[in-house]
């Protein structure tokens, strides 16, 4: 069950709904009582995307059509680049799905900016990314979700590992009408690295849901995972991480972190940090943490003069910082600064 | 530190499975298969009035439109309900009785049990030892409850569940259904139309139980399943300590064992909840036999500051799918669930809990400690979910896995659901093996492998042993030497 076979044999029946335990907390059939109209071809404003002019070449995707060079997604041995890949959708009440694949040859080293921009309401998106990294490859993925707060989307990323591949994402999202970012990763292990964090900042009666696993099928692999989100009003965001450690995968070593802050008294968020062990020389652990404000905090920071409004804005911006502190892309990193700074949603 | 010597003591006494003898007793059956006039059957033999068949029927009529659920991280080959018996009692007559009319039979396997049925008994015990009732379940009957007279002197009601519904329907009628709904699940309905007996505990008033209560569960008859239903309400500013034994005789097929444990506190009220599950746990090599314990437990907090606990141990079952949990529904109640689970040889565990916060400043905790050996495979799910009317409603919760050899598997699936901007979860999780340098320096100070294992493991599952109560906590501790047996090496 899912969108892309949905929006594929027009078959409503293969949404996922709550009663598949991946989706329980995303439902789509509740959510959808009909198929839209195929999106059309479109020529959208494309002038600028919220990675600006960051990296040296840019792909393009609108309503599901690649009008960029697809090519800029595979790099040979050695090569390195920074490369902005778009998705926009474009027309309002359509529906369309994409497949992009992306391929690192030994060695080469990616800076994947990747959008996605909803420029009108009620459309449906199905993105699916297949993602290779070959020996000692590099590849770090910084997502900014920017979906129409009437969209409804999902992304899905299959990244394959060969050993000591370092893979490393960011997935920064502000929701939309329901929307899911998801990232599957095999890892080998062999001293692959996977690094896998996100931020979401939902407000409205938006809704996000990062959904993440990772199999670790050999022994030394490294997965360390940070997740921060802040809910307000009546927003709703979803996390569900898996770790799976395959049997002989010894020396794994996986970590993985989930902390919400609620701000109002209908926000609300749903996590299942899951670790599935079947080798037992590893370490592994998770933390989830769901609460308010720290009310210590909020008293020290108006205690010396901050406003209230302004001190929990500031110390929002504090909680989703540690996640945007670990891009390593500078320009990234800054304009992943700004958009957490314009969606303090305290 | 006793308990470590307690354990070490054990280690050379252990047997594989010590309860797995079948005691040869004359026994009464419903014919096989299931439909609804083995319900009418088991009904009629219980001598229930007519409101307790429909009850039952109307849970039967939508068990059967209902599915198996295959959620859990568990596998079996699919059951064929039609291939069990029912009700299986020993024939005796049904109904209170006194411990002379009891089959000597069964006395001697609870005394090989070394559960006490005869008053004296627990008397002539050691001057000072806690007192505990018990209500003893054989298959499908209740054979004996104890010292209900010393009870029935403050008020409390401790009897078996058929004695409940003919002596106390209005207790009954009032509160059985009402925490598990029927149709609350697959196996809770099928419960619901075939349940046999059980317990039934009423704590009035402001009393505070006098000893302990408990119940004993044992499976004697083959091809059978058992299906109790257990019902406790502790009344305003009430308290009682309840504890639970099961276990099973060896036997290559497997049995089901589907319950269902319903607890209602009222305002100020507390009950705490003790299980000490050691149902057979089928044949370490081959996997063959063993009990499907397929359980719905669960706790209404429904009263102000009211509180529950479960405490669980458990070792046995081939197949263990269970969460004990609380529905934290007045003001400022509180939810506690501790729980030590080990599988060993090839036995799954699918277990956990949810605490459910509903009312304004309701507070639970969750320390689960599996442990995990052999070929075995240990899940711990829970749920912990705040209402928005739940203000102020707090969780903690920690589950720590230990793994043991290279063929077991330790699951944590936690599910976290916060609707309210005034509510604080926290959860943390670890999995582990024994660290070779701990083994190591135990075995230095002259331990063998087997018991530094114990040794260490005893410490890892501490924080949940010191909830239970102190007979349990010795017993559990031997069990923990048990399961563990043969783990390593």
């Amino acid at each position: 069950m899912t969108l892309s076979l949905a929006l594929e044999a027009r078959d409503l029946s293969q949404l996922p709904s709550r009663r598949d335990e991946d989706w329980r907390w995303t439902d789509l059939r509740g959510l959808i009582r009909e198929l839209p109209a195929p999106s059309p071809e479109a020529t959208a404003d494309v002038s600028a995307g919220p990675f600006g002019t960051e990296g040296e070449a840019e792909l393009l995707v609108v309503n599901g059509r690649v009008c960029g060079d697809a090519g800029l997604l595979v790099l040979r041995e050695g090569e390195a680049r920074v490369v902005r890949l778009r998705f926009v959708s474009a027309t309002a009440a359509t529906g369309h799905g994409v497949k992009l694949a992306v391929s690192l040859a030994p060695g080469a080293h990616l800076t994947l900016l990747e959008s996605y921009e909803g420029q009108a309401p009620d459309y449906l998106v199905d993105a699916a990314l297949n993602v290779r990294l070959e020996t000692g490859a590099r590849l770090e993925r910084v997502v900014l979700a920017g979906d129409h707060a009437e969209g409804v989307s999902v992304s899905t990323a299959s990244v394959s590992l060969a050993p000591g591949a370092d893979f490393a994402q960011t997935v920064l999202t502000d929701g939309a009408r329901r929307q899911r970012l998801e990232t599957r990763v095999e890892h080998p292990g062999e001293s692959a690295v996977v690094r896998m964090d996100g931020a979401y900042l939902i407000a409205d009666r938006r809704h996000a849901d990062l959904t993440t696993a990772v199999n670790h099928s050999g022994t030394d692999g490294t997965t360390d995972q940070l997740v921060k989100g802040v809910v307000a009003d009546q927003g709703r965001g979803v996390f569900q991480g898996r770790i799976t450690v395959s049997p002989g995968a010894d020396r794994t070593d996986a970590r993985m972190g989930h902390h919400a802050l609620l701000l109002s008294d209908r926000a609300e968020v749903n996590a299942k940090p899951e670790l599935l062990i079947f080798a037992d020389d590893v370490a592994c652990a998770h933390g989830n943490t769901v609460g308010a404000l720290d009310e210590d905090a909020l008293f020290y920071a108006q205690q010396r003069g901050i406003p209230e409004a302004e001190a929990r804005a500031m110390l929002t911006e504090a909680f989703i910082g540690e996640v945007i502190d670990r891009i390593v892309h500078n320009g990234a990193r800054e304009v992943a600064r700004a958009w957490a700074a314009k969606r303090r949603v305290g | 530190m006793p308990a470590v010597k307690k354990t070490v003591d054990s280690v050379e006494a252990l047997e594989r499975y010590q309860h797995g003898f079948i005691t040869t007793v004359d026994q009464e059956f419903a014919p096989k298969g299931l439909s609804a006039d083995i319900v009418r059957f088991i009904s009629a033999k219980k001598q229930e009035p007519e409101w307790m068949l429909e009850w039952r029927l109307a849970a039967y009529e939508r068990w059967l439109a209902m599915d198996e659920p295959d959620w859990a991280k568990v596998s079996f080959p699919k059951i064929d309900y039609q291939d069990s018996y029912y009700y299986a009692a020993p024939k005796e007559k049904i109904g209170p009785m006194s411990l002379d009319e009891v089959d000597p039979e069964i006395l001697a396997t609870y005394a090989k049990l070394g559960i006490p049925l005869r008053e004296q008994e627990v008397l002539a015990g050691v001057q000072g030892a806690p007192k505990y009732a018990v209500d003893a379940v054989f298959d499908s009957v209740s054979v004996v409850t104890t010292f209900k007279k010393e009870l029935a002197a403050v008020g409390v009601i401790f009897c078996s569940f058929s004695e409940a519904v003919r002596e106390h329907p209005e207790l009954v009628k009032k509160y059985l259904g009402t925490v598990v709904p029927a149709s609350d699940n697959y196996f809770a309905c099928l419960n619901s139309a075939v349940f046999s007996d059980g317990s039934f505990v009423y704590v009035p008033p402001g009393v505070r139980c006098p000893m302990e209560l408990s119940t004993y569960f044992r499976i004697n008859a083959a091809e059978s399943g058992q299906f109790e239903r257990t019902l406790i309400i502790a009344d305003k500013g009430a308290y009682v300590s309840y504890l639970e034994g099961c276990t099973a005789p060896m036997r290559d097929e497997n049995q089901l064992h589907a319950a269902v444990v319903e607890l209602v506190t009222l305002d100020d009220a507390e009950i705490k909840y003790s299980t000490v599950q050691n149902w057979y746990p089928g044949d370490p090599e081959t996997g063959k036999g063993g009990i499907y314990n397929f359980v719905t437990k669960r706790a209404d907090c429904r009263g102000d500051r009211s509180k529950v606990s479960w405490t669980q141990v458990e070792t046995g079952s081939a197949i263990t799918w269970k969460y004990p949990s609380c529905v934290l529904r007045g003001k400022d109640s509180v939810g506690e669930f501790y729980s030590i689970a080990i599988t060993n040889g090839r036995q799954q565990a699918d277990t956990g809990t949810k605490m459910i916060h509903l009312g304004e400043g309701t507070r639970s905790r969750i320390i689960s400690k599996g442990i995990s050996a052999g070929r075995s495979s240990n899940t711990y799910r829970g749920l912990v979910s705040a209402h928005p009317k739940a203000k102020g409603a707090r969780n903690f919760t920690q589950c720590d896995s230990l793994l043991i050899g290279k063929t077991c598997a330790a699951h944590t699936v936690p599910y976290i659901e916060a609707r309210n901007g005034q509510s604080v979860f926290e959860h943390e999780a670890t999995t582990t093996r024994l660290s070779d340098d701990q083994l190591f320096y135990v075995m230095q100070r002259g331990l063998s492998q087997e018991e530094a294992v114990q040794l260490l493991v005893n410490g890892f599952v501490k924080d949940v042993l010191q909830e239970l109560p102190m007979e349990f906590a010795v017993e559990a501790q031997k069990l923990v030497a048990i399961s563990l047996e043969g783990s390593v090496g």
